[in-house]
């Protein structure tokens, strides 16, 4: 499923003294199984755009296709598009009310309409893939699991009604290193368990750069990038001025660049930095080695006779 | 003279469920807080850090054992404006935090409540914004600022009430980087000034600059040291669902690609400096 948005500009109090326009002439295509970040700084619209993808709020002016559908027609079925974009909002667990797991991920395809035998299969899929046990959990109460098992399950509702697109807006705020981790692994794994699009907003920079494939910068309401990570992460001044910054392994590089140290120039990961950083180090080693020393060199295992 | 602010003695507290077993939040808790001291507190969800940060400020009393903030104890009613006088709280949401249309009648609030003259109000209301750098926005309505803004709107309104301890609960986990960068430029610089800092958060580069690092594990002290003890422990806090500061993780994967960097490197400059003057020395 294609969703395609064309010069989308939603008006937030038109006509009055604050009349402010939170998305500017937005035009983007999302093909079936992308994986996309969307990035900016608090206020830059991010929320109100994403709101409309699934039909929540409607545009002031331009269109959003879903599939064939354009959602800003009249006499389109909010359902029928919630059905196919799922979004899961900022700290979902505080949406969770049932009395049990089962009930509360039941809650929304039962909404729209699935057969009971049908959300039984859909609740046990669901709990697989953000990977809460179902024998164990799926009869307790969801108030007395933990933070990200509360999360986990307000995801797994979400996923229960089958979206082909998943949109997330800060899945990981206020979560530990782990679950915050695990939360992530678990994206990961729905986007190849499902083959579905997913859209993930964030505030942290190393999520986007290590997982996306594409990532919308927004800035005031317009959308001022549509790259890879490595092209929009190699604008160092241009993210900082956005409020952004770059993924923690990235700045670290560039300073280190700029101390004339030979680091390469698209490292996202602190992995490829470590590896980088050790690469250049033995580069700058070797220079400096006599013709005898060069056993040591080969010991370390200095793959090309690169210039460093 | 004994310059201990905040003394937790043996505290528990038990929170009782109506259809689960009371769960013991914090289990037997002792500690003692320096005047004018930086703390970080860390741990996974559900450790406990909010609640003992609640037990602090007399949100909570203790189940058993006892707080005592500045020598007033949470437990005695009659001192509980002397405790919130003395231990501001800034909370993880900035929207919940703000009461005001008008960010001039918000930071009002507070000292309005305990009685502070008008002419004094007027002149605490100058100093708190002016220390969290946002006087010209004192007029403005508090849904109009970014995150960021709103979380210094926040801390001024602590200030205004002339505390000695701040305690941070989240206060980042909620705002974009750059609004993260200010808050923490401002938790440094009032710790500078004197007052005592709490900071909860799961942000591990948050607290590189504390002089202390408490981790908190279901309801009791995991491990407490200066962050270079604390983070030599990689293995530990992997136990304990934390990970390790970029800079420690970067100097760790060097050290074991055979490249002698130094232990206890907590801050990025001092690990640039290194790997550059290595670049000259390394013998493989």
């Amino acid at each position: 499923m294609q969703v395609r948005v064309e010069n989308l500009t939603h008006t937030y109090n038109a006509g009055l003294a604050y009349e402010t326009d939170a998305v500017k002439n937005v035009s983007f295509t999302v093909d079936d199984g992308e994986f996309i970040g969307i990035i900016g700084h608090t206020g830059s619209g991010k929320s109100t755009l994403i709101q409309h993808l699934n039909g929540i709020l409607k545009p002031t002016s331009g269109k959003i296709f879903v599939g064939d559908t354009d959602i800003t027609k009249k006499g389109v079925s909010a359902i029928e598009v919630r059905k196919r974009i799922g979004m899961v909002f900022q700290y979902p667990e505080y949406q969770l009310f049932e009395e049990t797991v089962a009930k509360d991920i039941a809650f929304g395809p039962k909404n729209q309409g699935v057969g009971d035998e049908e959300i039984s299969v859909r609740v046990r899929e669901a709990m697989a893939l953000v990977n809460i046990d179902f024998n164990e959990y799926s009869q307790r109460s969801p108030f007395e699991l933990s933070g990200g098992q509360r999360r986990r399950i307000a995801i797994a509702g979400v996923l229960a009604m089958k979206p082909e697109m998943l949109i997330l807006d800060e899945p990981t705020a206020g979560l530990d290193p782990k679950a915050h981790d695990d939360i992530l692994d678990m994206i990961t794994s729905i986007r190849t368990n499902t083959g579905g699009t997913v859209v993930l907003v964030s505030h942290n920079m190393d999520d986007v750069a290590n997982l996306c494939e594409r990532i919308f910068v927004m800035s005031n309401g317009e959308l001022v990038m549509d790259e890879t990570p490595a092209v929009v992460f190699a604008d160092e001044v241009k993210m900082k001025e956005l409020g952004l910054g770059l993924p923690p392994a990235r700045e670290f590089a560039n300073e280190l660049a700029r101390r004339g140290l030979s680091v390469k120039q698209d490292i996202l990961s602190i992995e490829d930095l470590i590896a980088s950083i050790a690469a250049g180090l033995d580069c700058h080693a070797s220079l400096a080695m006599t013709a005898t020393d060069l056993s040591l060199r080969a010991k370390r295992g200095n793959p090309e006779d690169t210039p460093c | 003279m004994n310059n201990t602010i905040i003394n937790i003695e043996n505290l528990t507290f038990e929170y009782n469920g109506h259809d689960v077993e009371s769960v013991k939040a914090l289990n037997k808790i002792s500690l003692e807080i320096k005047k004018g001291s930086k703390t970080s507190i860390i741990g996974r969800n559900g450790s406990g850090k909010s609640t003992l940060a609640k037990a602090i400020n007399a949100l909570v009393l203790p189940t058993e054992g006892r707080v005592l903030v500045a020598g007033f104890d949470t437990r005695d009613e009659d001192r509980i404006w002397d405790i919130r006088k003395t231990a501001g709280m800034v909370f993880q949401n900035p929207d919940n935090q703000l009461v005001s249309a008008v960010v001039e009648d918000d930071l009002a609030f507070g000292p309005e409540n305990i009685g502070v003259p008008p002419e004094q109000i007027r002149v605490r209301i100058r100093e708190s914004l002016e220390s969290v750098d946002m006087m010209e926005h004192i007029k403005m309505a508090p849904h109009m600022l970014s995150g960021g803004q709103k979380q210094r709107i926040a801390i001024a309104g602590v200030l205004a009430m002339h505390p000695d301890i701040i305690i941070f609960d989240e206060p980042t986990a909620m705002l974009d980087p750059e609004g993260r960068h200010e808050v923490m430029e401002i938790a440094a610089k009032l710790h500078k000034e004197g007052i005592t800092i709490l900071n909860i958060t799961h942000f591990m580069e948050e607290t590189l600059d504390s002089d202390r690092v408490i981790i908190l594990d279901r309801g009791r002290i995991a491990l407490d040291g200066t962050p270079a003890e604390v983070f030599s422990e990689s293995e530990k806090l992997a136990s304990l669902g934390l990970k390790l500061p970029f800079v420690i993780e970067l100097a760790n994967g060097l050290r074991a690609k055979g490249f002698d960097i130094p232990q206890g490197i907590l801050d990025e400059t001092a690990l640039m400096e290194e790997i550059c003057s290595l670049g000259g020395r390394h013998a493989g």
